[in-house]
């Protein structure tokens, strides 16, 4: 979690990541942000984030992106 | 059948009726796939070709797609114990292959199709200028091809579908006339909205029951429609469609007007067409997705792109942008930039992050550009807006520092007015394009509306462009009308009027109501000698 907290807030220092719940729902994060975010946990975790991967309901908090992190880790 | 015929409303009338009153619930949407059909038919029956066409061919890619995946997931449940990690690796890409060369089959003959009707006599007109000719009169023949109603809609709404599949985001279809339905539900195959089949399908195939305020809702919501199309699009399509035949006679205040105007028009003619659409899907006991939320509200070209065509822009994110951008070639790119001496700089740090968006949304726009028309300003037209929204990516540190120097308070109201203003001068050039014979006409006009500002001579000019004193009267109140409405649609974040009204007195709804009812009938344009308008985005 840690090191993921750390991509996050390189991507935008400006975030709470840790309270926020809603981050795609609200608005907080945008496409760009996203985009950005995938290329980093990409690279970080060797995985391999797809376009079906690409919906609010996996990047809408922290835990969100960890367990998508996780699930394409066991793939 | 156009939305603004008594045919259509008659026809719909019936449908409605007969949807309601058929006795088998369970069997109540092949009413709806009948209509369709009628509706399709009535078009010119040459069409349903091309829409049978695009129905069988999607449905079975879908469904062999979706085997594919079964079988190969049974197979590894069963022997892939047995086998090694690269092993089942493998197994997974050779399935994984086949998938997307049926994939790419499908879509390449089905956007194959769409590309010759719209688009071969633009390419052949091209080489033909290559080649040092005329575009029609070089050894490329010109064809007269025919565009089938509302072909760009249901190709990308079947395409949206079979990546879906392929993607294994929904199941397959694997009832024929279920999928049939998909494709051609009559209210939104002539314009949209582009629907995703996870939102429409289950609903299209439920059963349903009259309901009083989906009747209330549905019709508040197509009466709204009828406004914006009857009182003020087809009013002031009159005097766009009287400069635009011959720009140059005008001065550059007139030629500012019609594209202020064209705006106008557009949008109160899109969205029109998209309410009266849902207004009757409302009525159907079906919720189709919003198209637009108050896109001269944006405060940036993204923005607005996020609230004009909503379901255009949705499509494009989800099946092209998206998969560009998070391509193994992009992130490779941006990792590479990231690695190098410039990547190690601020500046560079920022561009090396922001290049896979900043490229895939020019090629995005482009692609939506190219959507708009086969010639050569709709590119401009798509390379002008991907441009701002890469170059804002871009520059958004500096913008962000400029505004911090200056010391703007950006959360102010006042800076929040200076983005919709700035917003919308972007999206008015963009509109040039459109309104434009060609891309040196669409220069031309934005140069005459900079230089040749007379404001007497203009007047006189606007007053002869075929519609009267009244006319203007009457644009400048439906404007204010759609104005209000929509400060307070934004205000309480509520996306039809109807829903508005809801919140008022009996007495209050039903004053708006009659009052709405006659300015449709006293100053709607229609009747007979009076040949309505196509909807604008009928013909794509």
């Amino acid at each position: 979690m840690e090191e993921l907290m750390a991509i996050l807030e390189e991507i935008r220092p400006d975030v709470d990541f840790e309270t926020e719940k809603f981050l795609v729902k609200d608005g907080i994060l945008d496409s760009f942000d996203i985009i950005s975010l995938v290329g980093a946990l990409n690279e970080e975790y060797d995985i391999e984030i797809q376009p079906v991967d690409l919906v609010p309901e996996n990047f809408n908090s922290a835990e969100a992106i960890l367990a998508l992190v996780t699930r394409l880790q066991d793939e | 059948m156009a939305f603004t015929t008594l045919t259509f409303f008659l026809f719909t009338a019936v449908v409605i009726a007969v949807y309601y009153l058929f006795p088998v619930k369970k069997y109540q949407w092949l009413i709806l796939l009948a209509a369709d059909y009628v509706f399709y038919l009535y078009a010119g029956y040459k069409f349903a070709v091309f829409i049978l066409f695009t129905t069988v061919t999607i449905y079975l890619a879908a469904i062999r797609i979706e085997s594919l995946k079964l079988r190969s997931k049974e197979k590894i449940k069963a022997e892939g114990k047995s086998w090694s990690r690269e092993e089942k690796k493998a197994y997974k890409a050779g399935v994984k292959k086949k998938e997307k060369t049926i994939l790419a089959l499908a879509l390449i003959a089905n956007f194959g199709i769409l590309v010759f009707l719209k688009y071969s006599n633009f390419l052949a007109g091209g080489i033909n200028q290559i080649l040092g000719h005329t575009a029609d009169g070089g050894p490329l023949p010109m064809l007269k091809l025919f565009l089938p109603l509302g072909i760009s809609f249901y190709t990308f709404q079947a395409a949206g579908y079979l990546i879906d599949v392929s993607r294994g985001a929904v199941k397959a279809e694997r009832n024929l006339l279920k999928f049939a339905l998909f494709i051609s539900f009559f209210p939104q195959i002539v314009q949209g909205p582009i629907s995703s089949f996870g939102q429409l399908a289950a609903q299209l195939t439920a059963e349903h029951k009259p309901e009083f305020i989906r009747f209330k809702l549905g019709l508040e919501l197509i009466l709204w429609g009828y406004f914006k199309k009857l009182v003020i699009a087809d009013r002031a399509v009159i005097a766009i469609n009287t400069v635009t035949a011959d720009y140059t006679q005008y001065t550059g205040t007139t030629i500012l007007a019609a594209g202020l105007l064209y705006a106008l028009q557009l949008y109160a003619d899109f969205s029109a067409g998209i309410d009266i659409s849902r207004g009757i899907a409302q009525i159907l006991g079906i919720d189709m997705v919003q198209n637009f939320r108050r896109p001269y509200f944006a405060t940036s070209i993204n923005d607005y792109w996020r609230r004009w065509h909503i379901t255009l822009g949705a499509w494009m994110k989800n099946y092209i942008f998206n998969p560009i951008a998070i391509s193994k070639l992009f992130l490779g790119w941006s990792k590479k930039m990231k690695q190098s001496g410039f990547g190690k700089t601020a500046a560079g740090a920022h561009i090396a992050r922001v290049l896979p968006t900043s490229i895939s949304s020019v090629i995005v726009f482009l692609v939506v550009g190219l959507w708009h028309g086969a010639n050569s300003k709709y590119i401009a037209f798509g390379l002008w807006n991907g441009g701002i929204i890469m170059f804002s990516i871009l520059l958004k540190p500096v913008f962000d520092k400029m505004c911090t120097a200056l010391r703007i308070r950006t959360e102010s109201f006042g800076w929040r007015v200076f983005r919709i203003i700035r917003t919308f001068i972007l999206v008015l050039v963009g509109y040039y394009f459109d309104i434009a014979p060609g891309f040196y006409g669409a220069m031309d006009m934005m140069r005459r509306t900079l230089v040749d500002q007379r404001l007497s001579l203009g007047k006189t000019e606007i007053a002869g462009l075929g519609l009267g004193k009244a006319d203007f009267l009457i644009l400048a109140i439906g404007m204010l009308i759609m104005f209000v409405i929509s400060i307070m649609e934004e205000k309480n974040q509520i996306d039809t009027p109807g829903e508005l009204l809801e919140r008022r007195s009996f007495a209050v709804r039903f004053a708006v109501i009659a009052i709405t009812v006659l300015m449709i009938a006293f100053w709607g344009i229609y009747g007979p000698g009076y040949d309505p308008a196509d909807f604008v985005y009928m013909q794509f």
